[in-house]
């Protein structure tokens, strides 16, 4: 048996879920105490055919580094699934927090065409720091906490990739 | 007259899904297709469909795609007799139609002097009153004086529109509710405009309580017929950007239907309109429609029209281009079912629609009855930052409306796009809500429930997807450490067996000579 623990919602919970494998592509699940017969079907690239107590599903991940987006009839969950030695790893980087100096990254590749704020500005929760154009649109980057921009790495008319970082906010 | 021009090979000035969507009528028809790309588009889906691809220059558009003396230049080094612009871009820039006739290249689309007539909002909106077609109440030209502006409003009753006359995409437009905020707004809106378009002219509209956009495609040749296709209902809009587009509109009836035609006819006869053209209208909630504006070109949505038609617009676009008659009367116009299209953006609408370039590591699109998916991409193709969001139009036909509503449910559910956000649950919420579903909404409605399009998961499979991600993690876990031990087993079997023997003589023999060594 292996315990995994996925986080959802951005790791503000947490659920346990226990496998065991009884044969190719059969398992036995338990979830908040209710167990599962599960028939696990892998299709192409990202795509699981689940029968779950006999309900079909097909469902799809959409793995991003350390996220993986689930498909289900509609629904899109994205968790984080973690074995018990990651999950150790994962908290003793304590990465939930917003204490501290923050870090402002640009979530996709663009170009700065405004900076709102200058080293030293008072900024509130959500005010707009950093506007990157990317596809035609202006994209507002805004500070996740109240506090002081303590360092600016961009300026205006500078070509950014994704996860580059753009200012600080203690 | 019959005056032809023979076309051999068409250069598609643009990019992407339009792109393909021309070529591959262009393929039916047995010509030869010319593509043009800037350096991020080098591996885009139209490069490899074209016959001839020529590198027009770096990724900004402003240093390719719009960069006229470079598509002129590809066109006269392919030999290609004539240059399909698709939307966007140079589309419906009257300079590129000149540059294209003085180098003697069919530019397929209107004249010149047609896009000149309809460019300029205020200057369109007056040559529409000369021809009798309904404008939205408001100043007759640009109004220079904000004092004179603001008596204008005063005395039409608030709220007003202020707009841009070089307008479009919603930029230097403001809606105004009292008197008080004007002077604020007029200066805003000025402001926006000049950076926008370089001409800060403003005027002055009436507001129109819970407009519908509801917009007529027209054909004309270049022999006297001038024909329109129907309507598309296109009020399903985020920030200037259309999002659901379906034919027929629910508001529309037969009657209403036949004179908006006639009214687009008449607004397309008064610029001497060629080719494929939309004439959009505001329809206010007593049913009262007004000119908009008119688009010189192929629109976006323009397969909605093909599915209730059975047309094919391009194929028609590029006969009139050859000089042809278009040998359809207006009574001969079939109008068949329902058919609606959705736009799959590369966005992610629970970040606030933050767009998503990127690369796409697997896709599969949908397909079954009455199901159309224009698409310019493909899996492994990264969506570069440089352009558009839209990746794909899904669209669906049935007979019904309900029913097209369904299959383009279907349809979407059936869409996968892995590695970028896309906007598909966003549709799917649309189509299922009851004020879509009624017919009853309006350009408002993405705003007015916006709350109810942005849905989080629903708990009820949340179980599922934790079983999913769990088994797979435990799947891949174990297969590591299978194939970790299956490939030290294949690499011992690998060696021969007197390399084996070889190779243990060696240590052997390195060991005894260390302890002797020690000794």
């Amino acid at each position: 048996m292996t315990t995994y623990v996925a986080l959802l919602d951005g790791g503000k919970r947490e659920e346990t879920v226990k496998v065991t494998r009884h044969g190719t592509g059969h398992y036995q699940v338990e979830i908040g105490g209710r167990v599962h017969q599960v028939d696990a079907f892998r299709h192409d690239h990202g795509t699981v055919s689940l029968l779950v107590d006999a309900q079909s599903y097909s469902v799809q991940l959409d793995r991003r580094q350390a996220e993986v987006k689930v498909h289900v009839r509609g629904n899109q969950y994205p968790l984080e699934i973690l074995d018990e030695r990651r999950l150790r790893m994962r908290r003793a980087a304590g990465k939930f927090t917003l204490e501290g100096k923050q870090t402002l990254t640009s979530p996709m590749p663009g170009k700065v065409v405004k900076v709102l704020a200058r080293v030293g500005d008072a900024v509130k929760e959500g005010q707009g720091v950093v506007v990157i154009e990317a596809m035609k649109m202006e994209n507002e980057m805004k500070s996740p906490k109240d506090g002081k921009v303590v360092e600016l790495h961009v300026v205006e008319g500078q070509a950014v990739d994704g996860g580059a970082r753009l200012a600080a906010i203690e | 007259m019959n005056v032809r021009r023979p076309i051999r090979k068409v250069l598609v000035a643009n990019r992407g899904e339009i792109a393909v969507r021309v070529m591959r009528t262009c393929r039916e028809m047995g010509i030869q297709t010319v593509a043009v790309y800037s350096d991020a588009d080098r591996g885009s889906l139209h490069v490899r469909f074209a016959d001839e691809a020529v590198r027009i220059g770096p990724s900004p558009s402003r240093e390719s795609y719009l960069v006229i003396d470079r598509i002129i230049g590809a066109a006269k080094a392919t030999d290609a007799d004539a240059v399909h612009p698709g939307y966007g871009f140079l589309s419906e820039k009257p300079d590129f139609a000149r540059a294209l006739e003085a180098e003697n290249i069919a530019f397929i689309g209107p004249r010149a002097e047609s896009m000149d007539a309809m460019g300029v909002k205020t200057t369109a909106r007056k040559n529409m009153q000369a021809a009798g077609v309904p404008t939205v109440p408001g100043s007759a030209a640009a109004i220079p004086d904000e004092k004179e502006a603001k008596a204008f409003a005063d005395e039409m009753g608030y709220p007003v529109m202020i707009k841009a006359a070089a307008g479009g995409g919603g930029k230097g437009m403001k809606k105004c509710e009292r008197g008080e905020d004007f002077g604020a707004m007029w200066q805003s809106a000025r402001r926006e405009a000049g950076g926008a378009f370089g001409d800060d002219r403003l005027y002055v509209e009436r507001f129109l309580d819970k407009p519908r956009h509801v917009e007529i495609q027209v054909f004309a040749d270049e022999h006297g017929n001038c024909v329109h296709l129907g309507e598309r209902e296109c009020s399903v809009q985020r920030r200037q950007q259309k999002v659901i587009e379906e034919s027929p509109s629910c508001i529309l009836d037969e009657d209403m239907r036949t004179s908006m035609g006639e009214v687009a006819v008449r607004a397309a006869r008064a610029v001497n309109y060629r080719g494929a053209g939309t004439v959009e209208f505001l329809v206010d909630a007593k049913r009262n429609f007004y000119f908009l504006e008119m688009n010189t070109r192929l629109q976006v949505e323009h397969p909605v029209t093909e599915l209730v038609s059975g047309l094919d617009l391009v194929r028609m676009q590029i006969l009139v281009a050859r000089g042809e008659e278009l040998h359809l009367a207006q009574d001969q116009v079939v109008r068949r079912g329902h058919a609606i299209e959705a736009r799959v953006y590369a966005e992610d609408p629970a970040r606030g629609f933050m767009p998503s370039p990127g690369r796409i590591s697997y896709l599969r699109v949908p397909s079954g009855p009455g199901v159309r998916d224009d698409s310019g991409v493909y899996t492994g193709w990264v969506v570069p930052q440089f352009y558009d969001p839209m990746i794909s139009k899904l669209l669906a036909w049935a007979p019904t409306r309900e029913q097209a509503i369904e299959r383009l449910r279907r349809a979407l559910g059936e869409y996968t796009v892995h590695g970028i956000s896309v906007n598909l649950h966003y549709l799917e919420r649309v189509l299922d809500h009851p004020a879509f579903r009624s017919g009853e909404y309006d350009t408002g409605f993405c705003a007015k429930y916006a709350n109810d399009l942005i849905v989080k998961p629903d708990p009820q499979y949340q179980g599922v997807a934790l079983i999913a991600a769990a088994v797979v993690a435990f799947e891949r876990d174990h297969d590591e450490a299978e194939a970790f031990n299956a490939r030290a087993r294949a690499a011992h079997a690998s060696r021969s067996s007197w390399q084996l023997v070889g190779r243990a003589r060696a240590l052997r023999a390195r060991s005894t000579a260390r302890v002797r060594g020690i000794r």
